[in-house]
C-alpha cells in the first residue's frame, strides 16, 4: 500500500523537544494524516505477563461473589480505580504442574502448561510459553519480538534437595521446549535497548552489520557440518538468534520495506538509573519499561518476574514486614506471618495497578494503550503454605483492543484449565490457535462473543 | 556407552553423614529382595514393562554388563517415580539402604565397567569466560560481563555447564554491541594496538597483505586454534568490503576483528570432530586454560599444543603449579568457590538485612572482605599445595583489619587493610571455611540464623549428600504441635522431629546447624541470643555428640572421605563444564584414592583431574593413532 505521507513534524524536532518520554502522551501529530482515521481501529494489541512468586492467600484474595458486582477483597483493593478494566478469574489450575516439587515445576510451567522434566540441567525440557507462541507469529511486526524482564538474577547452584536446576525457577518464557529466554534485569540497559531497536542504525552501519552477520552465519554453518548431532542443537540456537537479528537489521535498514513506525518517540536522554535504590524502585522501573515498550510499539509482548521461584527477597523495607517472601508464605496459619503474607500479596497488586494506570494514561487516538493491551497477573501457587496449584490467583487487565469483557469476576467449575485463558488471549491478540498445551478450548466468558 | 541424556542419579548419593552408615550386612541378596518385591511384578521377562528388565540386574556383574539399566533404575527410585502410585512401595529407609548399596557397589565396579566418556559437547563461553577472554585477547583491563545476561547453573551446580548455556535473542544483540565497545576501547590503547597491528601497509606490503597478517595472528588467538586459509581469506574479504564502503585501513581492520568476536568460533568452546589430532591438542589447551584461568590459553599453552605435547600427562602435571601461581588463577578460585559455597548470592537475595546489620550495608570494605575471604583462602591453599582438609579446619586463615573486628579477634599489632595469611589465636573457632562470615551468612536468612538452612548447606556443599525433599503431604507444623507455643527455634524443631516423617531427615540436618549457632547471621560470635545462652549442642544419628563448631569440625574431619569425594566431583564437573555421568565414576574414585594416598595435597587433586580420562578425552580415536597422525602433520 502506498501512503502519501505528510510530515507535520519531523522526528528530529520531536526528539529535541520531547522532554521526558516516560508518560509522554501519544503524539497525534506524529501520525501520518492518511493513516490517522483508521488508527483507532488498527491500534496494535499488546500482551504482558506478570509473575508473582509464592502464591496468594485465598481468603483475602478471591472475591466472595461472582459477576459484575463482585466486591474487591483486601488483596485486590489497589485495583479499586481500575475495577472496570480488569477480570478476576477464579478456580483455574495448571494440571501439569501438580507433581514434582513445590515450586520449580509450577513456576516454569506457568506460561507453558507443560510438565517439566526433572533434571539438574542435562535434559532440560518444558513447553513453548504462550508469549513466545504469540511472538512466533507476530514478533516480526515490531523491532523487538518480545521483551523478557526480571529483577533477580538466576539463582546460584542446583537445588539438589528437590533435584531441579534453578534455571527452571528463573525463567517463564520459553521459545522452544529446551530454550528458556534470558531476562534483562537492568532498567537502564532495557531503555537503551528499546531506544536502539526503535531507531535502528544508519543505512551505512546496517550494511556493515549485515556483512558481519553473513560472515558469522557462514562460520556457524561450516562448523555445523563438522560436529555431532547433539551439538547441532546449540549451534542451531546460535543460527536462529543471529538470523533473527540479521532479519531485524535488514528490515530496519530498508525504509521502504519496513512498515513499522514508532507510535511515540523514545527520548534518548530519558534512561532510568542502572542502580535502583531497592526492590520497590527496581520493580517500578522495569514496569515502566514495559509501558515505554508498549507505548512506542517497540514490542507488543512482554513477560516480567517479580522474583524467581522460592524467592525469599526481603520485604523488611515494607511497612509491617519482618522477613523474606518465601519465609512468610509458609505462614502455618499463624497470625503474624499470615499478616505479612497478606501485606506482600497486596503490594504486588499495587504494582500491577501501577502498570495498568500507566498504560491507561497513555492515549492512543480515541483509546488508551491499556484498552489495547492484555496484562495477565499470575502466581503458580494458590496458598503458598500448601504448594497448591489449584485455584490459582489470576487477573487480566486491559481490553485487548475491545475483545476482553472486563469488569467482572469469572468463577469457573473447579479445575478449569489455565491454558484455556491462553487460547482466548492468543485469539484476542490476533494469533489464534486451536489448542494450547492441555487446553480444551477458549475460556468461557472472557471475550465478548 | 551411555548416552548423555540418560544421565544417572547415581550421583545424588543417598549416603548421608549422619544416616545409619551403609549397613555392612546389606548384601546383593537384600538388593534382590528389593527388586523382586517392588519392581519385578512389572519389569520381568520378555514382556517387561517399558522394556526394562529388573531380572537382568541379579548379579554384581550386571553393573558392568547393564550400567545404563542400573542408571535408569536409580533415577526412577531416587525420584520416587517408581514404584508407581498404587503399587507396593518401599519406605524411605528401605529406599535409601538400597540406593546406598547401589552407589557403593557402583563405586567398586566403576573402573571394571570401563565405560567410555561421553563425547564433549560444544558450549558457548559463559559471561565470565567471555569477558576474561576479551580482556586477554586485547590486553585490555575491561570487565564487560555485566553487559550480558546472567547464566544459569547446570551440571554440578556451575554456570559453565554445556547443558544450560542457552542463547537468547538478547545475547545476539549484546555480542554485537560489546564487540564494538571493546574494540573502540582497544583502538585507543597502545598495548592492544601493538597486539593487533603486527603488520602495516608500507613499501612492498600491500594493504591486503598487511590485513592478512593481522588477521592470521588475531584469528589464531581469538579462535584458540589454527585457522584454515579459506576462513582467513573470508575475513580479509570482509576487510576489503569495509574499505569499499569507504572505511579507512584501521577502521576496516577493526570491522573484520569485530566480526571475529561475534563468530561462533570465538563464542563457543569447539571440540574437534573425533579424528583431528591437531585440533584435539588445542581443545585440550583451551580446556586446561578455561579450567584454571577462566580464560583463553596464552602463547605458551598454544605453543605446547602446536608441538603436540598437550595431552602428555607429565606436561599437564608440570603445568598445574605454573598456572595456579599465575594471577589469572584468581578467576578459577572466585568462580569455583563462589558457586560451590554459593557465596555469590551475598550480592543478591542473600544479602544480610540492611537494618539489622547496618555495618554490612554501610561498610563496603567489610562487605568485600567477607566475600573475598573464602576465595583468597582457597587461592592461597591451592598455590601453596596445602592440605585440602584445611578447608574443614585450619590453624591460619585469611584476615583483614575489618574481618578481625567483625570476628572479635585480638592481635597485638593492628592488621592491614589488605588480606593477610595469619595464624589464628588458640581457641578462636575461626579455622577452615565453615566459620567464615560469608559461609555463615549465605546459609542463614538475611535476618536470622537457621539451623535447618545451615545443616542442609553442610550436607549439600560440604558432604555432597543433600537431604531429600520433604515428603508430600507432610502435615503442616500447626497440626502436630501442642497448644503451648514453642519458645525457640530449637524447641520448635524438637517438636517437628517428634513427627517420625519429619525426623528421618531433620535428625540429620538440624544437629549440624545447631553446632554453628554461636555465629549470628553475619558470622559474629555470640554467647547469648535474645538474652538466653546459646545452646550449640547437637547429636548425630550415630550418637556422636557435637559441641559447637570445634566438635562439628572434628566430626567432619573424622569423615573426611565424604568431603574429599564431594570436592572432587564438584571440581571435576567444573573442569569438564558438564554434569558427571556414571562413566565418570571410575575417574572420581581414582582421583579420591590418589588424593588420600598423597596426604590430601591440593596439587594432587588438580593434577589428577587434568590427567583423568574424562578431562583428556576429546572423543578422539585411540591415543597411539593420534600420536602417529600428529607426527605426520608436524614432523
Amino acid at each position: 500500500m502506498n501512503l502519501i505521507r505528510t510530515r507535520p513534524l519531523s522526528r528530529r524536532t520531536l526528539l529535541r523537544g520531547a522532554g521526558a518520554a516516560l508518560g509522554l502522551p501519544w503524539l497525534e501529530a506524529m501520525t501520518p494524516s492518511v493513516g490517522r482515521a483508521s488508527q483507532a481501529a488498527k491500534s496494535p494489541v499488546r500482551m504482558a505477563f506478570l509473575y508473582m512468586p509464592n502464591g496468594a492467600y485465598p481468603e483475602t484474595w478471591t472475591p466472595k461473589t461472582a459477576g459484575r458486582d463482585f466486591e474487591l477483597t483486601p488483596s485486590l483493593e489497589p485495583l479499586a480505580a481500575l475495577r472496570d478494566e480488569v477480570v478476576v478469574l477464579s478456580n483455574l489450575w495448571n494440571e501439569q504442574s501438580k507433581d514434582g516439587d513445590g515450586h520449580y515445576v509450577k513456576e516454569a510451567a506457568i506460561l507453558t502448561c507443560e510438565r517439566i522434566k526433572k533434571t539438574q540441567g542435562a535434559d532440560l525440557r518444558n513447553g513453548v510459553s504462550v508469549d513466545q507462541m504469540a511472538a512466533r507469529s507476530a514478533g516480526r511486526q515490531t523491532p523487538l519480538p518480545s521483551l523478557e524482564l526480571g529483577v533477580t538474577p538466576v539463582a546460584v547452584g542446583n537445588d539438589a534437595v528437590v533435584g531441579y536446576t534453578r534455571v527452571y525457577g528463573s525463567h517463564i518464557s520459553w521459545s522452544t521446549p529446551t530454550t528458556p529466554l534470558a531476562r534483562e534485569l537492568n532498567p537502564k540497559a532495557v531503555y537503551e535497548r528499546l531506544f536502539r531497536a526503535a531507531n535502528g542504525s544508519s543505512a551505512d552501519e546496517a550494511k556493515l552489520d549485515a556483512l558481519l552477520l553473513d560472515r558469522v552465519l557462514a562460520d556457524a554453518r561450516q562448523l555445523r557440518s563438522q560436529i555431532g548431532a547433539e551439538d547441532k542443537v546449540r549451534l542451531d540456537e546460535y543460527l536462529a538468534v543471529m538470523r533473527s537479528l540479521e532479519e531485524r537489521i535488514q528490515r530496519a535498514g530498508e525504509p521502504g520495506a519496513n512498515p513499522w513506525k514508532p507510535l511515540a518517540p523514545i527520548n534518548p536522554d530519558g534512561a532510568p538509573t542502572d542502580h535502583p535504590s531497592g526492590h520497590p524502585e527496581h520493580v517500578r522501573l522495569m514496569l515502566d519499561m514495559i509501558a515505554v515498550a508498549f507505548q512506542t510499539d517497540t514490542t507488543r509482548i512482554s513477560t516480567f518476574m517479580f522474583g524467581n521461584a522460592v524467592s525469599n527477597v526481603s520485604f523488611r523495607w515494607l511497612e509491617g514486614c519482618t522477613a523474606g517472601h518465601h519465609d512468610v508464605s509458609h505462614h502455618q496459619d499463624k497470625d503474624d506471618k499470615l499478616g505479612e503474607y497478606k501485606i506482600i500479596n497486596r503490594w504486588h497488586v499495587e504494582q500491577y495497578a501501577y502498570l495498568l494506570e500507566r498504560l491507561r494514561s497513555m492515549r492512543e487516538g480515541e483509546s488508551t494503550v491499556l484498552d489495547n493491551s492484555m496484562v495477565l497477573f499470575a502466581s503458580a501457587l494458590a496458598d503458598g503454605n500448601k504448594h497448591d496449584p489449584h485455584k490459582l490467583p489470576i487477573l487480566l487487565g486491559g481490553r485487548g483492543g475491545g475483545r476482553v469483557d472486563t469488569g467482572q469476576h469469572l468463577v469457573y467449575a473447579d479445575d478449569a484449565p489455565l491454558s484455556d485463558v491462553y487460547v482466548s488471549m492468543l485469539d484476542a491478540f490476533g494469533t489464534p490457535v486451536e489448542r494450547f498445551a492441555d487446553s480444551v478450548g477458549p475460556i468461557r466468558g472472557l471475550l465478548h462473543s | 556407552m551411555l548416552r548423555a541424556r540418560e544421565r544417572g542419579l547415581v550421583w545424588c548419593g543417598a549416603l548421608l553423614l549422619t544416616a545409619a552408615p551403609l549397613a555392612a550386612d546389606y548384601s546383593l541378596e537384600d538388593a534382590q529382595k528389593f527388586l523382586t518385591g517392588y519392581c519385578q511384578a512389572c519389569h520381568q521377562g520378555e514382556s517387561a514393562s517399558a522394556g526394562f528388565r529388573a531380572d537382568d540386574l541379579s548379579t554384581i556383574e550386571s553393573f558392568r554388563s547393564h550400567p545404563d539399566d542400573w542408571t535408569r533404575l536409580v533415577a526412577r527410585v531416587s525420584n520416587s517415580e517408581m514404584p508407581p502410585k498404587g503399587a507396593p512401595a518401599p519406605d524411605l529407609d528401605a529406599r535409601e539402604d538400597f540406593l546406598s548399596w547401589v552407589e557403593a557397589t557402583w563405586r567398586q565396579q566403576a573402573c571394571a565397567a570401563d565405560l567410555a566418556p561421553p563425547p564433549t559437547l560444544i558450549r558457548r563461553l559463559n559471561r565470565d569466560e567471555y569477558s576474561a577472554s576479551l580482556r586477554d585477547l586485547l590486553d585490555l583491563q575491561l570487565d564487560v560481563k555485566e553487559n550480558l545476561p546472567v547464566d544459569g547453573p547446570g551440571g554440578e551446580g556451575f554456570d559453565n555447564a554445556a547443558e544450560t548455556l542457552f542463547l537468547s535473542p538478547l545475547h545476539s544483540e549484546k555480542y554485537l554491541e560489546t564487540a564494538k565497545f571493546v574494540l573502540d576501547a582497544a583502538s585507543k590503547e597502545f598495548k592492544s594496538r601493538s597486539l593487533i597491528f603486527v603488520a602495516r601497509p608500507e613499501d612492498g606490503v600491500s594493504e591486503r597483505e598487511a590485513a592478512k597478517k593481522i588477521l592470521e595472528r588475531f584469528l589464531y588467538r581469538a579462535f584458540r586454534r589454527p585457522v584454515d586459509g579459506e576462513t582467513i581469506a573470508s575475513y580479509v574479504n570482509l576487510f576489503e568490503l569495509a574499505r569499499q564502503q569507504g572505511r579507512d585501513f584501521e577502521p576496516a581492520i577493526f570491522f573484520s576483528l569485530r566480526s571475529a568476536l561475534v563468530s561462533p568460533l570465538f563464542l563457543f568452546h569447539v571440540e574437534p570432530s573425533g579424528d583431528d589430532p591437531v585440533l584435539r591438542q588445542y581443545a585440550l589447551a583451551s580446556r586446561l586454560s578455561y579450567f584454571l584461568w577462566g580464560s583463553m590459553p596464552d602463547d605458551l599453552l598454544l605453543d605446547i599444543a602446536a608441538a603436540g605435547k598437550m595431552d602428555d600427562p607429565d606436561v599437564l602435571r608440570m603445568l598445574v603449579p605454573r598456572m595456579l601461581r599465575d594471577d589469572r588463577s584468581l578467576e578459577f578460585s572466585t568462580r569455583f568457590v563462589e558457586q560451590w559455597l554459593r557465596t555469590r548470592e551475598l550480592e543478591g537475595s542473600h544479602a544480610p538485612d540492611p537494618e539489622l546489620f547496618s555495618e554490612y550495608k554501610e561498610q563496603a570494605e567489610l562487605r568485600s572482605d567477607i566475600r573475598l575471604q573464602p576465595v583468597f583462602f582457597f587461592q592461597r591453599q591451592m598455590r601453596a599445595d596445602a592440605s585440602l582438609l584445611s578447608f574443614l579446619d585450619s590453624d591460619s586463615t585469611i584476615l583483614t583489619r575489618s574481618l578481625v573486628d567483625l570476628m572479635g579477634l585480638h592481635y597485638e599489632e593492628k592488621l592491614s587493610k589488605n588480606p593477610e595469611w595469619i595464624e589464628l589465636p588458640p581457641g578462636s573457632n575461626r579455622g577452615g571455611l565453615l566459620s567464615m562470615p560469608a559461609v555463615l551468612a549465605v546459609s542463614s536468612y538475611p535476618y536470622r540464623t537457621s539451623p535447618v538452612l545451615r545443616g542442609a548447606w553442610i550436607l549439600d556443599s560440604i558432604l555432597g549428600a543433600p537431604p531429600p525433599p520433604p515428603p508430600p503431604n507432610v502435615p503442616a507444623l500447626d497440626e502436630t504441635q501442642s497448644a503451648e507455643e514453642p519458645k525457640s527455634v530449637r524447641e520448635m524443631l524438637t517438636q517437628h522431629r517428634a513427627n517420625p516423617v519429619c525426623a528421618s531427615c531433620h535428625n540429620r540436618i538440624d544437629p549440624l546447624g545447631f553446632a554453628l549457632e554461636n555465629y549470628d547471621a553475619i558470622g559474629r560470635w555470640r554467647d547469648e541470643e535474645a538474652g538466653k545462652p546459646v545452646d550449640a549442642h547437637g547429636e548425630l544419628t550415630d550418637g556422636t555428640s557435637l559441641d559447637g563448631p570445634a566438635g562439628l569440625k572434628r566430626a567432619l574431619l573424622d569423615r573426611n572421605e565424604l568431603f574429599v569425594r564431594n570436592l572432587t566431583k564438584r571440581m571435576l564437573g567444573y573442569a569438564l563444564g558438564r554434569g558427571l555421568l556414571p562413566s565418570d565414576a571410575c575417574a572420581v574414585e581414582t582421583i579420591v584414592d590418589r588424593v588420600q594416598a598423597d596426604d590430601y595435597h591440593a596439587w594432587t587433586l588438580i593434577r589428577e583431574i587434568v590427567v583423568s580420562e574424562p578431562f583428556r578425552s576429546v572423543a578422539a580415536p585411540a591415543p597411539e593413532s593420534a600420536a602417529e597422525r600428529l607426527a605426520e602433520v608436524r614432523p
